[in-house]
């Protein structure tokens, strides 16, 4: 039994392999993954030379840049699961061309999302064997983890019926993948919503909002990998599915600004200590404003809400900058949990009283966090040119 | 069997630091700002020259606070922390991911990173040295001048530690979150 005839596969030679039209996008994106490519290499070399003294991480800040980043890549992977769902999974006609696209773009995003947080995670290897041999099944880490890894395996067999054209069991692992996918970034969430020390994390917001936040995420990917696909020109069919798509992503922005709205009141009503002055603290936040509510929500919605979802180009420019308004949401969300200091007091000579705490990520951070985005285009174009991700007229 | 605990006069503390320094010499505890199980907080005088307010001056001796409800217990993925027999949450470096979930889910601060094992430590009142050798003191205890800590069993109606939780006011720290800390701070 050969791969081929497990999942159909292109046959291309080597040559066919590392070529492309050289079209002044096809160029950039070349140029663009080489370089994060070399910068993902240079902050790996650095983790193996150093360990985790390479990263800016601290007591008081274990959690970097690679966890925002592993999180970044993980909904983006539930996101697309999410709204491909919508296709094969509940049948609405217009978005079942998306499946293929969207399961490889998700298969790809968690696997750099696993590459990226396994030069975070000290004991990658321990960590396989006692997941498994002593699990804390009241860990949101166990679970999380436990569950993505059950996600991965339903995605990547649902993209083997895809691509195999059987839309039965496409459909059945479609759900499973939906589900379990659902399941995991939930406690992805409430790997932070359990933390009884960080009130401005501690409670239900965030397992919701990952779910939120993750169909937005799919929705501006799917934007950038159409839109990059047909380079702006889209046949008709794409043309009504990512008008319909961008309807879909105004009415979940609207949802998002108004939970955004709501977590912030109730995190300063009452001055409660040690969540009000965070709030206030990122609502002062450069990150926060401009990063996460005007990049990440506000001027993707405007883009939407001045053509009622028409301007499909200028939503495929919108996403780039939506896509880093969640990148900013991402890191927030880390940095944002563990800005307030545990420790009030001081506890060395000459030290002044602990102040909000500081943390900016160290070039092997960047590198291997920022990098991975060249891990993730690298496997997408890999993906492109060995199976066949474009939607047939079956499909519409 | 024991369940053990401790009691910290606090008032008592004159911020020598010895039982921190006894603490890094008995476990063995790597030099550096970060790497520390116990530590002595510095509350400093309140007010502006002359109208100080001295009664604000205080030290507050601190280190893992032994909680019976452990948040970094729960957290941990692979149960790499654990209650151990004489109910002290202690840390198996075989099995720790370092993942540093437990770092973030402590209220107290109490965990750090150890450089020699890439693992996760914390305080364990001394039960790989000094209980493991069957002595029922831990070094920070044995060392202080001024008697501010008590440690001993809470199970033992008869020990010095129950008694003064009898007769002695006292309070635990962050006890709204629900953690049950076995270090009691007395008033």
């Amino acid at each position: 039994m050969t791969l081929k005839s497990i999942i159909p596969m292109k046959d291309i030679s080597l040559k066919e392999l590392f070529s492309f039209k050289k079209s002044f996008s096809n160029v950039t994106m070349a140029i663009l993954t080489v370089v994060l490519l070399a910068l993902f290499l240079a902050g790996s070399v650095m983790y193996f030379i150093d360990g985790h003294h390479a990263y800016n991480i601290s007591r008081e800040h274990p959690w970097g840049l690679i966890i925002a980043m592993y999180v970044f890549f993980v909904v983006s992977s539930t996101g697309l699961c999410i709204m491909s769902s919508i296709g094969h999974v509940f049948g609405i006609k217009e978005f079942e061309i998306i499946g293929k696209r969207a399961i490889i773009g998700a298969i790809i995003t968690i696997t750099t999302g696993f590459i990226v947080i396994a030069l975070e995670i000290g004991h990658p290897v321990t960590m396989i064997i006692y997941n498994i041999l002593t699990p804390n099944f009241s860990s949101a880490i166990w679970w999380m983890g436990t569950l993505y890894g059950a996600y991965l395996g339903f995605i990547i067999f649902e993209f083997i019926f895809l691509v195999r054209e059987n839309h039965k069991w496409s459909k059945f692992f479609g759900l499973g993948g939906l589900l379990v996918g659902l399941a995991a970034h939930s406690n992805l969430g409430a790997v932070f919503g359990f933390l009884i020390a960080r009130p401005i994390a501690n409670g239900v917001f965030f397992p919701i909002y990952f779910i939120l936040s993750a169909m937005i995420t799919g929705s501006y990917l799917l934007f950038l990998m159409y839109g990059f696909r047909y380079k702006m020109d889209f046949p008709e069919e794409v043309k009504v599915m990512l008008t319909k798509l961008a309807k879909i992503l105004g009415l979940l922005l609207a949802i998002l600004m108004f939970f955004e709205i709501w977590r912030m009141l109730t995190a300063i009503y009452g001055g409660m200590p040690g969540r009000a002055e965070v709030a206030w603290h990122i609502l002062g936040s450069s990150n926060f404003l401009i990063g996460e509510v005007l990049l990440g929500m506000v001027i993707p919605f405007i883009v939407i809400l001045a053509s009622k979802g028409t301007n499909i180009k200028g939503m495929v420019w919108a996403s780039i900058l939506g896509m880093i308004g969640i990148f900013f949401m991402r890191y927030d969300l880390v940095h944002d949990t563990q800005v307030m200091p545990l420790q009030l007091l001081k506890i060395r000579e000459y030290q002044l009283p602990p102040t909000f705490i500081e943390y900016f990520p160290s070039f092997a951070e960047i590198g291997v966090s920022i990098g991975g985005i060249g891990v993730c285009f690298v496997m997408y174009y890999l993906a492109d040119k060995f199976f066949e991700l474009d939607h047939n007229k079956k499909d519409m | 069997m024991a369940r053990y605990g401790m009691v910290l006069d606090y008032k008592n503390c004159i911020n020598c630091k010895a039982c921190e320094t006894a603490c890094k010499e008995e476990n063995g505890i790597l030099l550096g700002a970060d790497n520390h199980r116990i530590w002595v907080g510095t509350k400093e005088i309140e007010g502006e020259f002359p109208f100080l307010n001295i009664a604000s001056n205080n030290f507050l001796p601190s280190q893992c606070q032994q909680c019976a409800n452990a948040p970094c217990q729960e957290v941990c993925p692979t149960n790499a922390t654990y209650y151990d027999e004489n109910s002290v949450v202690r840390v198996d470096p075989d099995k720790c991911i370092l993942c540093s979930y437990c770092m973030t889910a402590c209220p107290y601060d109490a965990r750090y990173v150890d450089d020699r094992t890439k693992t996760v430590d914390k305080c364990n009142f001394c039960a790989d040295t000094r209980i493991a050798r069957g002595e029922t003191t831990t070094a920070c205890q044995n060392t202080c001048p001024t008697k501010v800590r008590i440690f001993g069993d809470l199970d033992d109606p008869n020990s010095e530690i129950s008694e003064v939780l009898r007769t002695r006011d006292h309070f635990t720290l962050k006890s709204h979150l629900g953690t049950d800390p076995r270090l009691f701070y007395l008033t």
